[in-house]
């Protein structure tokens, strides 16, 4: 077995020209990666090279064990597939050169026979299989996530006639040379068996040697021209993934600096930082963003895979003014242009859920791009929905979103002695209510269970009460950085000013703001949601509750705990004590959860009746068959109720709060006490 | 002295801004002086059995109103009539006229009144302010005071027995008057915004389908209101999304609320925030409308609409 | 077309019910939590002329009334790049009525010298009097036409569209002439573009005490004295709702109507 080798370059004459021919590939080819890095280098700067570690750990995971394609069955497995067996056919073809070129006679023996023979050939094979599958999926299957081009199409032939030539190489050279290890080549020795039945050896010898510089030239073709098609993200994928924001989709929007930056927002290229480029360059097209995006499910236009599409194809004319597209100035016009993916229409039917972000398996940031074109809308055009305008100006002027709203901030209160932060001596936590919680009349009723929770619990805590403002998320999300800059670094200062370090709140996005944006301005909190804190006071056994007879519930993830925060467990812990049926689970929950619709200040926006969001969601949650829709956020609270209502189902089904739910068990096991007591007295 | 000016019509609101000039003139124990201006005959004929007087100033055509010219006879009238107090009404000319005839005859002028009363000699009036959140009582330190009154705040005088004379006055000086109104068109009383609507009625999913909004217009007209409704009926396609109130919708300010058959979600509270009163019918005490509203019944819709627009009518006379 | 906006700071009309206080000793609305904001009719005034501006050769100049606060009202005016700005600093005078403020703004427009039009807000948010307007007409001496809400710019001085309780009217007028605003669908304010707003802090902005426009704080408290508030307070809140009872349907629909009446037929 030791001797167990083969002749490397059998019956090939002339070899030099292959190494002529490598020469313009590796031009051609290189030259292509070279423009796109040319494009990338005109990008703003954004530090993404820290923790190498982890990036490394990512590249890996995403990259090399590919674990996201897999959310897609079939694209999983072929691309996989496919991917495995190149890169086996790479490594064996390294392993070709090492052994031939320098010279070091590796191939030999059991690694020739186990990996360079056996293993190469199954991966090849395996290769073959992914292409026909790719095949069915693309001219069969036709789900509406791809994008059917001839490029696309002309790629997979092309992978298809290397494979299946590479065989026929291995195969002829398996029967032209009799070799007596082809048993550990099951592929090549089939095909061998079966081309010898059909023509002689000698013709196999001659056609040997016209596929071998056949097949070469199709490598080398495809080498030159990948940089030019999708396959760029051979490349660009890993590097991508490697420089990814390790944080996102939570920390993904970065502050600006008013007093340098020339322009507020994104009007052209030239405004995104050189990784949003290469974003751009790394779309594989596999649509995984768009098939989860809530708004493009529900029938908008919003598409996130066609608006990175979109302007990667304006990337070749960046800098330049695209013909027929100036404006007056002759400076180049606006991206954002109606009748395309990048209508301002589709920007504004975002809801900043981070789905995209969190399927693309290449580390794509969409919605973070969608956000920085509303900052140029907002910020430089002045032109918005109204009702957005509303909400803008309602925020700026008195610190809430809710025009029109007839409550104060501690209407919710009334009657239960929640004093002033400033009141408290050494407060444990400082309630932020939000202005979801306080403002909105359905949610009063939330924050009253969850005041409720914290003095059963005994636990020391105060509000702000007027002095509460908007921590400034919607106007994040909407674009109006300014405001948000304002609303941020006011909050900052109001909560050190009353010595806040500890904070719980009820809103997911207030928590995200928080937790993620805040940092970026000096304002650093220890905070909890309140299902997190809830499940901690139960975990202490500080509260005492009877899980009660109220039929079966599901659970809406929050998009701004769950996705952005990976905060999936807590608020099932909490409810498996609420209840003694199990939770029914919707198809789409915990961090892949679908949104409610109400996110980046799409809840200030009336939707087309027949494109809502939140309706979706409630059809999805009423098909549960649960009595109860838990949820764990005001904004969620009002979209799902608003859904619900939408649909009339015949079923008695409710919305409610985490904490309202706790908050009936708790009540329940007072009364319990309570019963019991009676009849001791009696 | 009260004050009648084109587009007047004896109707409710003008009868009683006569009879609040006339009650004042005898607590004040002074003549009271109707000085009108291009009203119809009727209106004229109501006013000699009101007032001492009546002062027809000269008009070119019935209803006919320029501004500049309107002002310079009023103060004529007023400089000779020397009045203590000069009452006007809600109408659009009132209300611009009355802050410019205050400083030409030297007064003092306040609008919006909801209640005119003498205390220790002095004009006292009662008006809302601050959106209607607060009620302010202001008094009037030189005299005249010219006062615009709230439509309909004031209630009928009986009549005289005697009619007295109706004395023509030549008018003011001022004709070239550099501002002239070219162009009216009567339109019709439809055109409401519902922004601007002082009643609104409103209907919501509750109703069920498009046919019942029609009654709520038939109600609608009885109490001359707009007609408005929830997103979830708009949604519906019942009726056309500009009749939306709410959060992203229109927001109103009636003196009158109706709803029905809402629940009164908060988006749609937020809507009618400044609305003064707000009453409901829904089926379900518990419906969160209830909580924002000054009277209601509990009742299902269809036993009440259309006995409800009969009545209406009726109190209408 | 030189074009002077008057523009008011008042309390935040859309306070919450439960938010809003006054003072019962200075007869006056307590901000408390409340912000400050400009008068929305004076905001749509600030917007028409925004608008004539586009279409012609016009300057604005924005001006104000008020107390250091008042500023934030300027400013933002600059952020919607008027020309110029002037704030007359109010001496204290409790509840300065519209009287009183007329007073002032006509001597500061004389100082300033002629102006095609002078646009003010058809009311305010909050004492809601609906004077200020007519009063500086007549102090200057101008015409005055109110509640306008289309302004176009012809050879011989305006034309004006307003909407009257007997229809709609267009009137001429020559210049200068005063015109109070009113809001309309074509006039809702335009939202600054966030480098203006930052820009707007740079500018230039005049501040002038009545000493500067030749007027004695005693000529201003006797024009605001024509009117005195003497009372002022928060009208009993009819908190939870009345369930109308009866024995039959019919009653409870007879007194429905009649409080429904009751309120129609007093607007
Ligand atoms: C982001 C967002 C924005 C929104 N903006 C707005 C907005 O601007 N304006 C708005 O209105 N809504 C808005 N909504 C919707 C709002 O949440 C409610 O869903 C909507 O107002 C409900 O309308 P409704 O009261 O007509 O219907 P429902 O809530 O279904 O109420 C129907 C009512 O009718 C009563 N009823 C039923 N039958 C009868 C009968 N025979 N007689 C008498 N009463 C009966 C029922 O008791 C019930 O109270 C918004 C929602 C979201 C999420
Ligand atoms: S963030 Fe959500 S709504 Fe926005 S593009 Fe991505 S998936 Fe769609
Ligand atoms: S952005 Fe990502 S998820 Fe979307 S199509 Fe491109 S590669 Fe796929």
């Amino acid at each position: 077995m030791d001797d167990a080798t083969r002749q490397v370059l059998w019956n090939i004459k002339h070899v030099w020209v292959m190494y002529v021919l490598l020469v313009p590939t590796a031009v051609v080819a290189g030259y292509g990666v070279y423009r796109h890095v040319r494009q990338w280098r005109r990008g703003q700067p954004s530090a993404r090279f820290d923790r190498p570690i982890e990036r490394l750990a990512r590249v890996l995971k995403m990259a090399i064990l590919q674990a996201t394609i897999w959310r897609d069955p079939l694209a999983g497995a072929l691309h996989a597939m496919m991917f495995w067996g190149f890169v086996t056919l790479l490594i064996a073809t390294t392993v070709v050169m090492i052994d031939h070129d320098f010279n070091v006679p590796i191939m030999k023996g059991s690694f020739y026979l186990y990996f360079q023979s056996l293993f190469v050939d199954c991966l090849g094979a395996l290769a073959m299989v992914g292409v026909a599958l790719a095949a069915i999926r693309r001219w069969g299957l036709r789900p509406k996530k791809l994008v059917f081009s001839d490029e696309a199409n002309g790629i997979l032939v092309l992978i298809f006639v290397i494979l299946a030539s590479g065989f026929l190489l291995e195969g002829w050279r398996i029967a032209a040379t009799n070799d007596e290890w082809s048993s550990w080549s099951p592929v090549g020795l089939m095909v061998a068996r079966v081309s010898t039945t059909v023509v002689s050896v000698d013709a196999l010898r001659t056609a040997h040697l016209i596929v071998w510089w056949g097949h070469l030239l199709l490598v080398f073709g495809l080498i030159a021209w990948a940089p030019y098609t999708k396959l760029l993200h051979i490349v660009t994928a890993p590097l991508n993934i490697y420089t990814s924001n390790l944080d996102a989709p939570a920390g993904s929007l970065q502050p600006i600096d008013f007093e340098s930056a020339e322009v507020f927002g994104v009007k052209n290229l030239e405004q995104f930082t050189w990784k949003d480029l290469l974003d751009l360059d790394s779309c594989t097209e596999c649509g995984q963003c768009t098939s989860v995006c809530p708004a493009n499910a529900v029938g908008k236009a919003l598409s996130p895979r066609d608006i990175i599409l979109d302007l990667q194809r304006q990337l070749p004319a960046m800098g330049r003014p695209l013909s027929g597209h100036t404006d007056v100035a002759n400076e180049p016009s606006s991206i954002i242009a109606d009748g395309t993916p990048l209508s301002a229409e589709a920007l504004w039917q975002c809801t900043t859920c981070g789905a995209c972000v969190e399927t693309c398996p290449v580390a794509i940031e969409q919605y973070p791009k969608i956000v920085d074109m509303r900052r140029f809308l907002v910020m430089e055009d002045a032109q918005f929905p109204r009702t957005l305008q509303g909400a803008l100006t309602s925020m700026e002027q008195r610190g809430h979103p809710f025009r029109g709203t007839q409550a104060s901030r501690t209407d919710w209160a009334d009657g239960l002695d929640v004093p002033h932060i400033k009141e408290v001596d050494q407060p444990e936590v400082l309630l932020w209510v939000g202005c979801g919680g306080a403002l909105v009349d359905r949610n009063q009723k939330s924050t009253r269970a969850l005041a409720k929770l914290l003095q059963h619990a005994g636990v020391k805590f105060g509000i702000l009460g007027r002095d509460e403002s908007c921590t400034g998320d919607p106007a994040r999300r909407i674009g109006n950085e300014f405001l948000f800059d304002t609303l941020a670094r006011q909050t900052i200062e109001t909560l050190n000013s009353h010595q806040v370090h500890t904070v719980v709140t009820a809103c997911p996005h207030c928590f995200n703001t928080f937790r993620n944006e805040y940092p970026q301005f000096g304002g650093k909190f220890e905070v909890y949601h309140h299902t997190t804190y809830l499940a901690k006071l139960i975990g202490e056994n500080r509260l005492t509750l009877d899980a009660s007879q109220i039929g079966t519930i599901t659970l809406h993830d929050p998009c701004y705990l769950g996705r952005h925060n990976g905060i999936t467990d807590e608020p099932r812990q909490i409810l498996a004590k609420v209840s003694e049926a199990p939770l029914i689970e919707m198809e789409q929950h915990g961090t892949q959860s679908f949104c409610c619709g109400g996110g980046g200040g799409m809840s200030f926006v009336d939707e087309p009746p027949d494109q809502r969001v939140n309706v979706e969601r409630s059809k999805q949650a009423l098909s549960s068959g649960a009595d109860t829709i838990a949820v764990a956020c005001p904004f969620c609270t009002t979209m799902l109720e608003d859904g619900v209502g939408a649909l009339q189902s015949d079923r008695k089904v409710v919305v409610k709060d985490v904490a309202e739910l706790l908050w009936d068990s708790v009540e329940n096991s007072n009364a319990a006490k309570a019963d019991v007591g009676d009849r001791d007295k009696s | 002295m009260s004050c009648l000016l084109p587009g007047m019509e004896l109707d409710r609101a003008t009868i009683g801004l006569v009879a609040e000039a006339e009650r004042i003139a005898r607590q004040l124990s002074v003549e009271h002086v109707v000085v009108a201006s291009g009203v119809p005959a009727e209106l004229l004929q109501h006013a000699t059995r009101q007032a001492d007087r009546v002062v027809v100033l000269p008009t070119k055509e019935p209803g006919d109103y320029q501004i500049e010219p309107c002002l310079a006879a009023l103060h004529t009238v007023g400089a000779e009539l020397k009045p203590r107090l000069v009452l006007l009404g809600q109408d659009t000319y009132s209300q611009e006229i009355a802050p410019r005839l205050a400083h030409r005859l030297q007064g003092c002028s306040i609008g919006d009144a909801q209640r005119i009363e003498i205390r220790d000699e002095k004009i006292h009036v009662t008006r809302g302010v601050y959106g209607g959140k607060a009620i302010a009582v202001v008094r009037a330190n030189v005299e005249p005071a010219v006062v615009w009154t709230r439509s309909r705040a004031f209630a009928a005088e009986p009549e005289r027995s005697a009619a007295c004379q109706v004395e023509h006055h030549e008018g003011g000086t001022d004709d070239s008057s550099g501002s002239e109104i070219i162009e009216r068109s009567r339109e019709a009383a439809s055109g409401v915004r519902l922004e601007d609507a002082q009643v609104i009625v409103s209907g919501g999913r509750g109703l069920g389908g498009p046919e019942p909004f029609a009654e709520l217009g038939e109600l609608a007209k009885s109490m001359k209101a707009e007609v408005a409704a929830s997103r979830a009926a708009c949604d519906a396609g019942w009726v056309s999304p500009s009749l939306q109130i709410g959060q992203t919708g229109k927001k109103v300010a009636p003196e009158l609320y109706l709803a029905i058959a809402i629940s009164g979600a908060s988006q749609h509270l937020m809507g009618i925030a400044d609305a003064k009163v707000v009453a409901a019918i829904n089926t379900d005490a518990d419906a969160p409308i209830f909580r924002h509203c000054q009277f209601g019944l509990v009742e299902d819709f269809r036993k009440v609409i259309g006995p409800l627009k009969e009545q209406i009518e009726e109190s209408n006379g | 077309m030189k074009i002077l906006v008057c523009l008011k700071q008042i309390l935040d009309p859309e306070v919450s019910p439960r938010d809003f206080q006054v003072d019962p000793d200075r007869l006056e609305a307590v901000l408390g939590s409340a912000s400050l904001v400009t008068n929305i009719f004076c905001e749509n005034a600030l917007e028409t002329a925004l608008q004539l501006r586009e279409g012609s050769d016009s300057e604005i100049t924005a001006m104000t009334f008020g107390p250091d606060d008042a500023e934030e009202t300027l400013r933002k005016a600059f952020a919607l790049k008027v020309d110029h700005a002037y704030r007359i600093a109010t001496p204290e005078i409790p509840h300065c009525n519209s009287a009183g403020a007329a007073t002032v703004l006509a001597a500061a427009i004389k100082k300033l010298g002629t102006f095609d039009l002078i646009m003010l807000g058809r009311e305010s948010g909050d004492w809601g009097e609906g004077q200020t307007a007519g009063l500086v007409a007549e102090m200057l001496g101008l015409n005055c036409v109110s509640f306008v809400d289309q302004i176009d710019i012809v050879d011989a001085g305006v034309h004006l569209q307003r909407q009257t309780d007997v229809g709609r009217e267009k009137l001429v007028s020559d210049t200068p002439v005063v015109v109070s605003i009113t809001n309309t669908e074509t006039n809702v304010p335009r939202i600054p573009k966030t480098r203006d707003i930052m820009l707007a802090h740079r500018k230039e902005l005049t501040t002038w005490t009545l000493d500067d426009i030749g007027l004695d704080e005693e000529k201003v408290t006797r024009a605001a004295n024509a009117t005195q508030v003497v009372e002022l307070y928060i009208p009993e809140e009819t908190s939870s709702c009345e369930f109308i009872t009866g024995d039959s349907l019919d009653d409870r629909i007879r007194e429905l109507a009649q409080r429904i009446a009751n309120i129609v037929q007093s607007v």
